[in-house]
């Protein structure tokens, strides 16, 4: 709801600028006609000034020229005709300028009646200036001459008054409109004013109670994530106790687990060589029945002994404190068949092996995990068949182990050992990695239960897997995953 | 800094000899392996000492001439081994019994008689310590110290290098490696 | 034949592993003197008497109380005195990655404690003809390394 609220307060403040921008404009257009229409009104008046100026001089010309024909009439002195002489052509001048300024057709019909006006004048004070050359002087010919001229004049007077009357119409037409448009449109200016600014006001008020939301909003959020900041911590101090603690309880176990099968191995060693001391040199003093037992207490210890070694041995893969190496694998392989070629002769045994790769890994962990698996398969072979353990190797690929703590697909190498061996069901394939999970009772194999189990931690402690896939007959794979 | 060096045994009892024997004036002349004649023979006395004295060196005074053979069997086997750079194509049974003109057979049971084990073993022993020599200088590869050696494979002078040994090649070499970094303060004995 | 016997020093603070000892080498045809002491400190009081015999061989167990076999094997081949003395490591079974911290740190021989007793004489008696060899032929000591 509050969110709804901003949004439209984002929105409405668009709005509001949008509206705050054309108000400007319109009201500067307004201003800028406005001075226009004054600059034009002034330029009416002008106008209508300078026509009835001009017109004025035109007749005013003409009343020149009158007065230097009638002085000259009078006195028969040529000078005082100057102005006469002179009006003709200033007329001319006066009537080209007043032309340019002519507006309507009205107005120019009038110039041009004036004009026809002005020159029957001409012609008229021509002729009254003839009559009143000629020696003896004929007076009801200059009367009637001077008559007719003054009649012209009249209507040249007429003429200028019509044209002044309709010069004056027009500017109080014009004026009219202006006053008009002037009157409005400050009313008009003034309201559109005062509507920007109540609309200021308004949005001002808005945004600043928008703000104080949002600082106020703001300040929950803070607090909100300080107090999530303050648990996160709590929450990791507690998890690094609970680690620490884990670790600690890890070392311990470890290392009891080391201790324990490092200190049984004393006393049972002692009592093996002891054993075999006896059966060296006091067998031949025991009863049928005695030497029996012994032989049973022999079989006994080395069970024993096995199982202890082999708890070493994975109690050793446990080890934290193992480097890791750039170590070529088919050296480890090597070492491995190395160590095991006794046993594999005795089987008739051959181990095929394809190009190893060279990784990052603990070496000695490594070639325990082939001697594990080779022996494994020496072990459970088929007893009249020869060994044939092939060992495979495909290139890096990305694989996705579900359900396991590897929770996205990482490139692996993945090494394949194949024997031909008795196999085992597929149903047990998760089970034999378990520690001390046997397949088989000690009379048909005697074991610990520990190798493969060392197996999967000596993967594990790599990054990687070990699966097994079992054909009862045909034989058994393992697979180790390693991380490329 | 690292010098390697190959001992001369020869040159090195006779300088020995000339210091110990020199003191007391004696007049003796080296004649081959391990044969030293007076002139005037020492009393017991002086030879006693003489004994003593050499035994710092690690020479002896052997008694027996089946001893002196034994020697003379091992040096054989040592120069055979050490000084010629490959060792000899014949078999090793002709070559001693050329060499100090015996039956192989008479020799090997008196080696075995003698020491603790047989000529056979001893000769191992040897090149695998030549082996490890090899190893340390650095300059040659294990399969060219295989094959500087007579063995007919890398795999052969391994397999047997860790017979002998319980190492192997590689774990000797960085053993002694790691020994050499690790340099400890040597006191002098009381 | 060596007309000395060979000296050899146990120090092993059981005494059952003290008599499989010493009754093994009764049984080697090599002639021997063996001596035994009971831990690290007995060993490095018997070490430093001046007028002693430096033995051939030290056999030495690493579990020992009051003072155990890798410090005394440090100790030992700090001091020029016991040069020539080969050390042989006698323990029960350790790792690879043990074994050769042992044999970084001067010792020449290590052998796991059998569970067998001919066994036991057969690993003696290699140690110390083994021993011999380098002593009587000239080799040099100093790579004499031995894993049994």
């Amino acid at each position: 709801m509050k969110h709804q609220n901003l949004f439209s307060a984002s929105f409405y403040l668009k709005v509001i600028f949008a509206a705050s921008l054309l108000i400007l404009v319109t009201i500067s257009a307004i201003t800028y006609r406005h001075t226009q229409s004054l600059t034009e009104s002034i330029g009416w008046v002008m106008h209508a000034y300078k026509t009835n100026v001009q017109v004025e001089q035109l007749f005013s010309m003409l009343k020149d020229a009158e007065t230097g024909q009638r002085g000259f009439i009078i006195t028969n002195d040529t000078v005082l005709l100057e102005p006469y002489n002179n009006a003709r052509q200033q007329v001319e001048n006066a009537f080209i300028q007043l032309e340019k300024q002519m507006e309507t057709k009205q107005q120019d019909d009038h110039l041009q009646n004036l004009h026809r006006l002005i020159n029957a004048r001409f012609a008229q004070m021509e002729v009254t200036l003839s009559v009143a050359r000629d020696q003896p002087l004929r007076d009801d010919l200059l009367k009637s001459s001077m008559v007719a001229g003054k009649a012209i004049m009249d209507s040249i007077h007429l003429q200028v008054s019509k044209m002044a009357a309709l010069e004056t119409s027009y500017l109080q037409d014009r004026q009219a409109k202006y006053e008009y448009k002037a009157s409005i449109t400050p009313l008009f200016s003034l309201l559109l004013l005062l509507f920007a600014l109540n609309v200021f006001i308004f949005s001002y008020w808005k945004i600043s109670h928008d703000l104080n939301t949002l600082k106020h909003k703001n300040q929950l959020l803070i607090l909100q994530s300080d107090s999530i900041a303050h648990a996160e911590e709590r929450n990791n101090m507690a998890l690094r106790e609970r680690n620490h603690e884990l670790e600690q309880k890890n070392k311990e176990l470890a290392s009891f687990n080391h201790v324990a099968s490092h200190d049984l191995q004393e006393p049972l060693r002692i009592v093996q060589t002891y054993i075999s001391r006896l059966t060296e040199k006091e067998i031949g003093l025991m009863s049928a029945k005695g030497k029996d037992y012994f032989v049973r207490i022999k079989l006994a210890v080395t069970r024993m002994r096995n199982l202890i070694d082999a708890l070493l041995l994975f109690s050793r893969t446990n080890r934290t404190d193992s480097i890791f190496e750039i170590a070529d694998l088919n050296l480890l392989l090597d070492n491995a068949r190395h160590d095991l070629s006794h046993l594999l002769e005795q089987k008739k045994g051959s181990i095929i092996a394809a190009q190893l790769p060279t990784l990052n890994v603990i070496p000695f962990q490594i070639q325990q995990l082939f001697t594990n698996l080779i022996g494994n398969s020496i072990k459970y072979s088929k007893p009249e068949v020869p060994l044939l353990i092939l060992i495979n190797c495909e290139k890096p690929a990305p694989i996705d182990f579900p359900n396991t703590r590897y929770d996205h697909a990482r490139n692996y190498y993945k090494i394949a050992v194949s024997d031909n061996g008795i196999g085992f069901e597929q149903m047990y394939a998760e089970n034999i990695f378990t520690l001390f999970q046997r397949l088989h009772h000690d009379e048909e194999y005697e074991g610990t239960g520990i190798g493969l189990s060392i197996c999967k931690k000596i993967a594990e402690n790599h990054g990687g897997l070990i699966t097994a896939e079992g054909k009862p007959g045909i034989g058994a794979t393992f697979f180790i995953y390693l991380p490329a | 800094m690292k010098i390697f060096l190959q001992y001369d045994i020869q040159k090195m009892c006779a300088a020995i000899l000339e210091e110990q024997l020199g003191q007391f004036e004696l007049n003796y002349t080296v004649l081959g392996t391990g044969e030293v004649e007076f002139l005037t023979p020492p009393d017991t006395q002086t030879l006693k000492i003489i004994q003593e004295q050499l035994k710092k060196y690690g020479i002896r005074i052997i008694e027996t001439p089946k001893n002196i053979l034994v020697e003379k069997i091992k040096e054989a086997i040592f120069e055979m081994v050490y000084k010629e750079d490959d060792l000899p194509a014949s078999k090793i049974s002709t070559y001693l019994s050329g060499k100090l003109h015996h039956s192989y057979g008479y020799l090997s049971n008196l080696f075995s008689e003698t020491t603790y084990s047989s000529i056979e073993n001893f000769i191992i022993l040897q090149r695998i310590e030549r082996a490890k020599q090899l190893l340390l200088t650095d300059e040659l590869t294990v399969s060219e110290i295989a094959w500087k050696l007579n063995y007919s494979s890398v795999a052969h002078l391994s397999t047997q290098f860790k017979n002998v040994t319980g190492l192997t090649p590689s774990a000797f070499e960085r053993i002694i490696r790691k020994r050499r970094l690790t340099v400890s303060t040597v006191r002098p004995g009381p | 034949m060596e007309l000395e016997p060979i000296y050899v020093l146990l120090a092993d603070d059981d005494d059952s592993d003290r008599m499989f000892f010493t009754d093994a080498f009764e049984e080697i045809k090599i002639k021997t003197v063996v001596q035994t002491v009971k831990d690290g400190v007995e060993l490095t009081n018997y070490l430093s008497v001046p007028e002693l015999i430096i033995p051939h061989v030290l056999f030495l167990d690493l579990n020992m109380p009051l003072k155990g076999g890798m410090e005394c094997l440090v100790e030992i081949r700090q001091n020029n005195r016991f040069k020539d003395m080969a050390i042989a490591i006698y323990s029960t079974s350790a790792s690879e990655e043990d074994i050769e911290d042992t044999f970084v740190k001067g010792a020449n021989v290590y052998i796991k404690k059998p569970s067998d007793f001919n066994q036991l004489k057969k690993l003696l008696t290699k140690v110390i003809s083994m021993n011999w060899q380098y002593h009587t032929s000239w080799l040099n000591k100093e790579i004499f390394l031995l894993n049994l």
